[in-house]
């Protein structure tokens, strides 16, 4: 068999077995099974999921990562939160509050060092001062608070978080309190209810262990829970997994098997894996352009697949934990939106086969998810649905098809950026290709301005049955209308005449700014009905996107004469080629 | 030139492509300043400055005057409107080929009417209602009236209700078989109210509450979560006779009345009131929130819907995106308040409700119409090249 057929299917399934890999359970942690207990079902957030999503999801908000190394030793979520729970002497220790903020550590009397992460027994003999200047942040509109300000707060809930998980299942503090008083604390510091229901109840109603002490009702599960407790502090790993065994016993087995998909689907991460083989695909292309190309192209898109595959598995992965459409908040429409711009891009490279569409699509899988991951921080990306959005055939409906219609639009702008670098960039101008370029474009507008069209409609009769208008003017209805609008506006223009090739990849080029502005601009107005993802860090991201693209889109504009201009004579022949 | 050069060249002005580009990219530039401007003016100001409107006017500071500077989107509307029209009658040869791009079209035109129409015609009032409650009207959101309430019968009242335009023309206003006349001194928008006292003297009133009631004049509430309090005073007379000069405000609670020729009349401001010809009791409402959580599952509002003219004595649960339409008008569940027990539902009477699902299901017939007869047409040419 020839190197153009083997290397790719090697490479193929070289990066699944890799994803393959990825579930593999890990080890005990000196003899104590950890796996095991973050398994266990707890209720959080209103929903049943894993301890290991409540681990991850905490460490997450607290240090910005799902792991920390110290001394030498990667000591991953669901370990960091059996010490918060049982070793609070242990976790104290631990250097888990990521402070950036200048003025916030000067408030804790530290200079801004490399050391960018403190324990909480660091924090700790400062925390009647955070407490007081949050108060006072809390006082300010979210929109007028200063920088430092936002900081104090932030930090500050993260020392909450850390509180309320550290008095879940044990009460640190609140001795001089009367019995019952403590119990009602107990009760209402709980970050999760780890105790299953009481026989007859429905499936939801998990108890916090403060719940059952003051109920009176202390059911099967409390006995194992305490004993995971001491032999966890005691690091006694035979009585630990005894205790975490009886303990799983307790739970409904609905709960249980739920818990653990989810857990297996936290392990894979899915959607980092995909980024990962949609970079690898990238750098190969690459490559491809100035070495062995008939080999390395194929390569590239057997990785691309591959990447698509893994995507595919974690988008179901998704709807079948969360019984819900694949789009439920803004960092879910940041994986979906790139799923289907990846798609639609191995559709494209299946009919014109010139790598390019591999080159679009794998960029815009690895920049939305990317987009995905910085999203994620915010906690719990399988949250549960306020009640207007509670409804499947809606979120199923509209908000894909008003997805689609954002990657379409994406797509068709990642070909415009394509072809303007490559007006630039390369060797030998290629007039076919450009053909090619500006058809899949055309393309590709078409089908966007289609399905932005059908989910902006979509989007107004939901508005007329929930809200009693079709069309109310909200800043997310409008976001929508202008992707609409500009794409029709760059088919009729060209339909006319009044633009030709340039004209069209560089209005294709400020449509992703359009659909940038109308995914996450609205949602930093802060009005409007659409309030779902209100987020302040990402402003400079969004402005620099912005920036680059305008930026690209003069570089579309400039005139023939400053391209790069070398024919392909001049070369010994083959040696630097164009994408074929 | 002749007339028929000029008709000539208007024609295919109002029909010609850039047109309708001009058209887009204004309309864009629209929703742009629309959405920006929400933060400031609240989304119903904003839309009535930038969209709903002929032109979009800029106010000269520290003048009376006001420039318009833009067109606003009722008029681009409006030109798109019968630009596409046009453009229909005049590039499209009648013919099955472009048959799916007018329906779409036809469908673009009838969505812009049913903007249209929302803008002149819908009516958006509320129901706040408690549990155990009937009524049989709805409030306006926005627009008071004068309430003149004959409270003498303890078994039904008879109310005049005087609607805020009236009152803000300042006319003496007559009730009819009273005999009683209402003179309207002053009628403020927006105003707080406070304790009069040092700093704060008290309003013009001679009689009822307000004698102790300072009234201070606010500029207009802009956005969406704040709303007016308005005031007036009021002096209600008959021939020779004055019942002294009251206020009335949406901000006061306090009952105020006086007695006329044996009956009492109680005078109050209170939201505009459209009675219904039927009524509504709330049995139940309910908030559910997910377990363990605040977060809000559900709303819902059990209604008893009652109607002797329609012959209708039933049960209606109102709940999130699951509205009641009823005789012309679609109740939604709004709001809630007062510790779960009051329910508001939004009132919405548009009579072109209709329109945008009519103009979905064309465009989207259309689209698919066009696609299929173009690729009827690629593959005839496929077969075609196949067997020359």
């Amino acid at each position: 068999m020839k190197a153009t057929k083997w290397v790719p299917w090697i490479a193929f399934t070289l990066a699944l077995a890799g994803a393959g890999a990825a579930l593999v359970p890990p080890g005990t942690v000196r003899g104590l099974d950890v796996d095991a207990f973050a398994r266990l079902p707890v209720l959080e957030g209103g929903r049943i999921k894993p301890l290991d999503s409540v681990a991850r999801n905490s460490l997450l908000m607290i240090r910005g990562q799902q792991s920390f190394s110290q001394q030498g030793r990667r000591v991953g979520a669901d370990e960091w939160l059996l010490d918060v729970l049982f070793r609070p002497e242990v976790a104290d220790a631990q250097p888990v509050f990521v402070v950036d903020d200048p003025e916030v550590l000067g408030l804790l009397g530290m200079r801004q060092t490399s050391e960018r992460y403190f324990a909480f027994a660091t924090l700790a003999p400062h925390l009647a001062e955070v407490e007081r200047q949050a108060a006072a942040a809390r006082e300010i509109n979210d929109k007028q608070r200063t920088r430092f300000q936002g900081a104090i707060l932030n930090l500050y809930d993260r020392v909450v978080l850390y509180d309320r998980l550290q008095n879940t299942v044990q009460l640190t503090g609140g001795q001089d309190l009367p019995a019952d008083q403590r119990q009602e604390r107990f009760e209402a510091l709980a970050a999760f209810r780890p105790l299953p229901p009481m026989a007859g109840q429905p499936a939801d109603a998990y108890r916090s262990v403060g719940g059952a002490i003051r109920s009176g009702a202390t059911g099967a599960a409390m006995a194992p829970l305490m004993l995971s407790a001491s032999s966890w502090s005691a690091q006694d790993g035979a009585g630990f997994n005894d205790a975490v065994a009886e303990l799983a016993a307790a739970h409904p087995a609905s709960a249980v098997h739920k818990a653990a998909n989810e857990q297996l689907f936290n392990r894979a991460q899915p959607f980092y894996l995909g980024m990962i083989l949609y970079l690898l695909a990238l750098l190969v292309l690459f490559v491809s352009w100035i070495w062995k190309p008939a080999v390395l192209q194929p390569t590239a898109f057997a990785l691309l697949v591959a990447g698509s595959l893994v995507h595919t598995v974690g988008l179901v992965a998704r709807i079948v934990l969360q019984g819900r459409p694949p789009v439920t908040n803004l960092y879910s429409s940041a994986v979906f939106v790139g799923w289907s711009a990846v798609i639609l891009g191995i559709i494209l490279e299946r009919m014109y086969r010139r790598g390019f569409g591999t080159a679009v699509a794998a960029a815009s899988g690895f920049v939305s998810l990317i987009v995905a991951h910085h999203l994620s921080g915010d906690g719990d990306t399988m949250e549960m649905m306020r009640a207007v959005l509670d409804s499947n055939i809606w979120l199923a409906t509209h908000v894909v098809t008003i997805s689609i219609g954002y990657s379409g639009t994406f797509l068709a702008g990642a070909i415009a950026i394509g072809y303007t670098l490559r007006r630039h960039i390369a060797s030998r101008q290629d007039p076919a290709t450009s053909k090619a370029l500006v058809s899949m474009t055309y393309g590709v507008i078409c089908f966007a301005l289609f399905f932005s069209f059908v989910g902006t409609v979509l989007g107004g009769i939901w508005a007329d049955q929930s809200w009693g208008r079709f069309w109310g003017w909200d800043p997310k209805e409008n976001g929508a209308l202008l992707i609409v609008l500009w794409n029709a506006t760059i088919l009729h223009a060209r339909l006319g005449g009044y633009v030709r090739e340039r004209g069209v990849m560089a209005m294709a080029i400020f449509g992703n700014v359009i659909t940038s502005l109308s995914w996450f601009g609205v949602n930093m107005l802060g009005v409007g009905l659409h309030s779902y993802g209100f987020m302040e860090g990402a402003f400079w991201a969004l402005a620099g996107f912005i920036a680059s693209q305008l930026v690209l889109v003069a570089l579309c504009l400039l005139p023939p004469r400053f391209w790069q201009r070398r024919t392909g004579q001049d070369l010994p022949h083959g040696s630097i080629a164009s994408p074929p | 030139m002749s007339i028929r050069t000029i008709s000539a060249r208007l024609w295919s002005a109002v029909t010609s492509l850039k047109l309708t580009i001009a058209c887009l990219v204004l309309l864009m530039v629209l929703v742009v300043a629309c959405t920006l401007a929400q933060v400031r003016l609240g989304t119903l100001g904003a839309v009535d400055a930038y969209i709903r409107s002929l032109l979009v006017v800029w106010k000269v500071p520290g003048t009376a005057f006001s420039i318009p500077v833009f067109p606003g989107g009722a008029l681009v509307g409006l030109v798109l409107a019968v630009n596409l029209v046009a453009a229909q009658v005049n590039h499209y040869q009648l013919g099955w080929h472009k048959a799916g791009l007018w329906v779409v079209h036809a469908g673009l035109i009838l969505l812009l009417a049913g903007e249209f129409v929302t803008g002149l015609f819908q009516v958006e009032m509320q129901l706040p209602i408690e549990q155990g409650q009937t009524l049989d009207f709805i409030e306006s959101r926005r627009d008071v009236e004068l309430a003149l309430v004959d409270t003498t019968n303890p078994a039904n009242d008879d109310v005049y209700g005087i609607p805020e335009s009236l009152l803000a023309s300042r006319q003496p206003i007559a009730i009819p078989g009273t005999g009683i006349a209402i003179r309207v001194h002053s009628f403020l928008r927006n105003v707080e109210l406070l304790r009069s006292g040092p700093g704060a003297p008290p309003s013009q009133a001679t009689a009822g509450v307000g004698a102790e009631v300072s009234v201070r004049e606010l500029s207009p509430a802009t956005g969406d979560d704040q709303s007016d309090v308005r005031a007036a005073l009021v002096e209600p007379s008959t021939a020779g006779h004055s019942y002294g000069v009251w206020l009335v405000s949406t901000g006061l609670a306090a009952p105020q009345s006086f007695v006329h020729e044996g009956r009492t009349y109680a005078l109050s401001m209170r939201p505009a009131r459209q009675y219904l010809p039927y009524s509504l009791t709330l049995k139940k409402f309910s908030h559910d929130v997910y377990a363990g959580t605040d977060i809000p599952k559900n709303f819902s509002s059990l209604v008893h819907v009652s109607d002797a003219s329609r012959a209708q004595e039933r049960d209606v649960l109102i709940s999130m995106n699951q509205p009641l339409r009823y005789a012309g008008k679609a109740f939604y569940q709004a709001s809630f308040g007062k510790g779960d027990t009051l329910s508001v539902l939004q009132v919405i009477d548009n009579p072109g409700w209709l329109l945008p699902y009519i103009s979905c299901l064309l465009v989207g017939a259309g689209l698919v119409l066009h696609f299929a007869l173009s690729l009827g047409r690629s593959l005839r040419r496929h077969s075609a090249a196949l067997e020359a």
